[in-house]
């Protein structure tokens, strides 16, 4: 099946998404789009799977103009999407979730489940996909609930799957797995279309690459006739950052000191961890996510009590202070979970902005509020920090991924606290807010805070640390200096109990 | 101008709608038990806004008034994301503590009325709380721990003034009368007594602490995401007890306005039987919980009450008819609930850069 979009234009208000953009996706063929986050490329795949109406432009099926009224029409015209979070019924099994909406009934009237074990059968073993249809979906991993996601459109009979940033929540091996299972689709002449905003999986496995800008087409060629270089010019729209220097530096005093930190967890407990974060060094934390980097983040911020053990902040004892005592003390967290966490997405910027910072004197006069002194601080984040917003009045939830997190590390950096905690401060960022963001860290190390980067992207965590920690099963496998860590050193420890013990650093 | 123009459209027309089908509902039903379509809205009107000297309209407002405070209670926790449904409860505390204090403090008539109201408020306040402290030491939800404390309360009130206060001479289910130089007075010309100014200095207050205070918008960023509002600092448990106290203590207060203005005693049921918490509550959720519109919300909910019983007067249409013709309205109107809250993110920073 061939898809083509012609002149597509979407408008949201005063801002265009997307601008008079055309593209076709053909048979067998992986087409990635690429772009930074609010480039248009979700609301592009949006049109075309009926979610979004575009003011403008058409799109045609094998060569017939449709109009879609709903995603309903997409589907039955034989397109898929899996989108970038999930759309499963947790409590429902892996089967029933499959077949929702397009249950086979029997002569009585009731779902033929049988019937539609067998055709799932066929077509997964067809792709080598395997998954237990009688789990409950809310017991599966991530990974697995993206397996789901895909069984549910090859049930469909989708023939153009499109899938939004799928590997964002995946472990390397999830990855390769899912790739695996693409080729099989491209083998069997079906159209993926995979947007992304890493180059490397582009490179890896696209055969025709997309790259937009700002809601425009940049280019769209073969992936042989471009390179990993030019597609990062088109996505930023000017030359590469150079790479990182780091500059030299002896660290200070031990700013968060950790001794024999026990974590309660349902099934295993996290620890005992000990470790030091010294002023003007950035102690990484690698590891596969879920083991144990989100309990100690929790336990340092005072959002989970410690079962043992205690914090040292500053040469203050901070294991049972209230998370407003510890951020008084000299603590900045810029949490991994920005719509949640990191923001309150239906109160504005400026408000954003103004949380939870103790310099309050400033923004209150008595128990009121200087609303004015508010919006003049959030504007001087936004110019700071490059922000892409309408203004400090406009609501958090109106910004892009990238343009969130750099609020939300702005805010937190500003406070200049001797600690910050990062946990994967640029996850599901676009380039330019990485390379921002990773600036900023860095220009807080050299300026002599302490920094705790936990993440779970080795690259970063590579490019950044001074010190690298890696967590395995609740405990630290062993510590690696950041002049001497390799992808494979790094790997290995992720994966084993190796060296177990000797990870208590100074 | 855009904000008058996305007021306009989002609300009027809405409305409007509601207005005729609840035209149509009130046509078929007069039809039903054969009233004059023409009397039976008349007489609504009447009810609502009209009487010899404007006596009805003052009655509405006596019923806004109180439905009105009742409104700015709930939305001050609500805003705060904390679901205190006890409003009931804290209003009957209110209410008993004013009589009680009114009756037995001795002193000056405006010490004693002074003293009453505060003490209602500091009651309505400590039973809202009470919600609180179930939840956060003993983890009971407030949504459940707070309707559930409606209860002991009523019925505590009930036996008080059943047995150790009752003014048994009335025959009646009800305390003695607080001293006559204690009653709120009437304005000039009217049978409206001025406890509605306590709600307005209420309303006022809240809506500036909502727009103004750090705490209003403290708890406000608590209300929108409890996750952020901890990983911030804020220190959410205390938020929490002093926005239900706050929410309590008007609660309260209503209760004091309610015996020092219209009963001027504590009568069992009086402040349950009219429904004045839950259509408090309706109220609220109706216009999105943004403040400046609660008392717009809350005149209408009042004047819908007291132009059924107007209705039944006049317009020979039976008062189980008017009840139902009142039922449907609140149907259509909180059919519009939903789209409301929906869009109460939206409507919240419209709210607030008007401030």
């Amino acid at each position: 099946m061939r898809v083509s979009l012609s002149g597509i234009v979407v408008r949201f208000g005063a801002l265009t998404a997307v601008n008079d953009v055309s593209l076709a996706i053909e048979p067998g063929e992986i087409h990635a789009v690429v772009g930074e986050n609010g480039a248009g490329k979700s609301t592009l795949m949006n049109v075309l799977f009926g979610l979004v109406k575009p003011q403008a432009g058409t799109i045609g099926i094998d060569g017939r103009p449709r109009v879609w009224n709903s995603a309903s029409d997409a589907i039955s015209a034989g397109l898929g999407m899996v989108h970038q979070h999930f759309m499963l019924q947790e409590q429902m099994t892996v089967l029933e979730n499959i077949v929702l909406c397009a249950e086979p009934v029997g002569p009585l009237g009731f779902v033929d489940f049988a019937a539609a074990r067998r055709r799932l059968a066929e077509s997964a073993n067809l792709h080598g996909i395997t998954v237990a249809l009688d789990r409950e979906v809310g017991r599966l991993s991530v990974g697995e609930r993206q397996v789901v996601e895909i069984l549910k459109m090859l049930y469909r009979e989708a023939q153009v799957l499109i899938l939004d940033e799928p590997t964002s929540v995946l472990t390397p091996q999830e990855k390769d797995r899912l790739f695996e299972i693409l080729r099989s689709f491209r083998a069997a002449g079906r159209a993926i279309v995979l947007i992304t905003h890493k180059l490397d999986e582009v490179m890896e496995i696209a055969d025709r690459v997309s790259v937009m800008r700002g809601g425009r087409l940049v280019t769209s060629a073969p992936l042989a006739e471009t390179s990993k270089e030019e597609i990062a010019r088109g996505i930023i729209g000017g030359e590469l950052p150079p790479l990182r220097q780091r500059s030299a530096r002896t660290p200070g005093e031990a700013v968060l000191a950790v001794e024999g930190l026990g974590i309660g967890r349902r099934g295993r407990s996290v620890g005992p961890l000990s470790f030091s974060v010294r002023a003007g060094e950035i102690v990484g934390i690698a590891g596969v996510s879920g083991n144990g980097q989100a309990e100690l983040v929790q336990a340092l911020a005072g959002l989970k009590p410690a079962s043992a053990g205690r914090i040292v902040l500053c040469g203050r004892d901070i294991t049972g202070l209230s998370v407003a005592e510890r951020r008084r003390i000299g603590m900045s967290y810029i949490p991994e979970d920005r719509q949640r966490m990191g923001l309150a997405l239906a109160a504005t910027v400026s408000e954003n902005a103004n949380a939870g910072r103790d310099d309050r004197g400033g923004f209150a006069k008595g128990p009121f509020l200087r609303r004015g002194a508010m919006a003049e601080f959030a504007r001087d984040i936004i110019r700071r920090f490059d922000i892409r917003v309408a203004g400090p009045s406009a609501l958090a939830s109106t910004m892009s991924g990238g343009n969130k997190q750099k609020l939300v590390v702005g805010r937190e950096i500003t406070r200049a606290t001797p600690l910050i905690i990062a946990e994967n401060p640029t996850w599901g960022v676009d380039i330019g807010a990485i390379d921002f963001i990773h600036g900023e860290l860095m220009r807080m190390r050299d300026a002599g805070h302490a920094v705790l980067l936990v993440s779970t992207e080795l690259d970063e965590v590579m490019a950044l640390s001074d010190r690298i920690l890696v967590m395995y099963e609740g405990r630290f496998a062993g510590e690696v200096p950041g002049s001497e860590a390799t992808r494979e050193r790094l790997g290995n420890l992720m994966t084993s109990h190796l060296g177990q013990g000797s990870a208590v650093a100074a | 101008m855009k904000l008058g123009d996305g007021i306009f459209g989002r609300e009027i027309v809405p409305w409007l709608a509601v207005v005729f089908w609840i035209a149509v509902v009130l046509l078929v039903l007069v039809e039903l038990v054969g009233a004059s379509f023409g009397d039976a809205v008349e007489g609504f009107i009447q009810g609502a806004f009209g009487g010899r000297r404007f006596a009805y309209l003052m009655a509405t407002l006596s019923r806004a008034t109180l439905i009105v405070g009742m409104a700015l209670s709930v939305m001050l926790s609500f805003r705060a994301g904390l679901f205190n449904i006890g409003g009931e409860g804290q209003l009957v505390a209110g209410g008993l503590v004013a009589a009680l204090v009114g009756i037995f403090l001795p002193g000056p008539p405006l010490l004693v009325l002074a003293v009453s109201i505060l003490a209602a408020m500091a009651a309505g306040a400590a039973w809202a709380m009470l919600g609180g402290l179930l939840q956060l030491y003993v983890g009971v939800p407030l949504l459940v721990g707070s309707l559930l404390l409606n209860y002991p309360i009523r019925y505590f009130a009930s036996y008080l003034v059943a047995h150790p206060f009752r003014d048994v001479p009335s025959g009646m289910v009800q305390s003695h009368l607080v001293p006559m130089e204690t009653w709120l007075p009437f304005f000039p010309g009217t049978r409206l007594d001025i406890g509605i100014l306590f709600i307005l200095v209420a309303g006022i207050s809240a809506i500036a602490y909502s727009y103004t205070t750090v705490h209003g918008y403290q708890s406000r960023l608590n209300g929108l995401s409890p996750d952020f509002a901890k990983t911030v600092g804020l220190p959410v448990d205390r938020l929490a007890l002093q926005t239900l106290a706050m929410s309590g203590a008007i609660a309260g207060l209503v209760g004091a306005v309610a015996v020092f203005g219209i009963h001027h005693r504590y009568i069992d049921g009086s402040l349950v039987q009219p429904l004045y918490a839950w259509t408090g509550i309706i109220a609220v959720l109706l216009v999105g919980m943004i403040p400046w519109l609660v008392p717009l919300s809350g005149f209408f909910f009042a004047a819908i009450q007291t132009g059924a019983a107007g209705m039944e007067r006049t317009a020979g249409v039976p008062k189980e008819i008017a009840l139902v013709v009142q039922a449907a309205i609140i149907l259509f109107v909180a059919s519009r609930v939903s789209g409301a809250l929906l869009a109460s993110s939206d409507r919240k920073t419209d709210g607030g850069s008007d401030a």
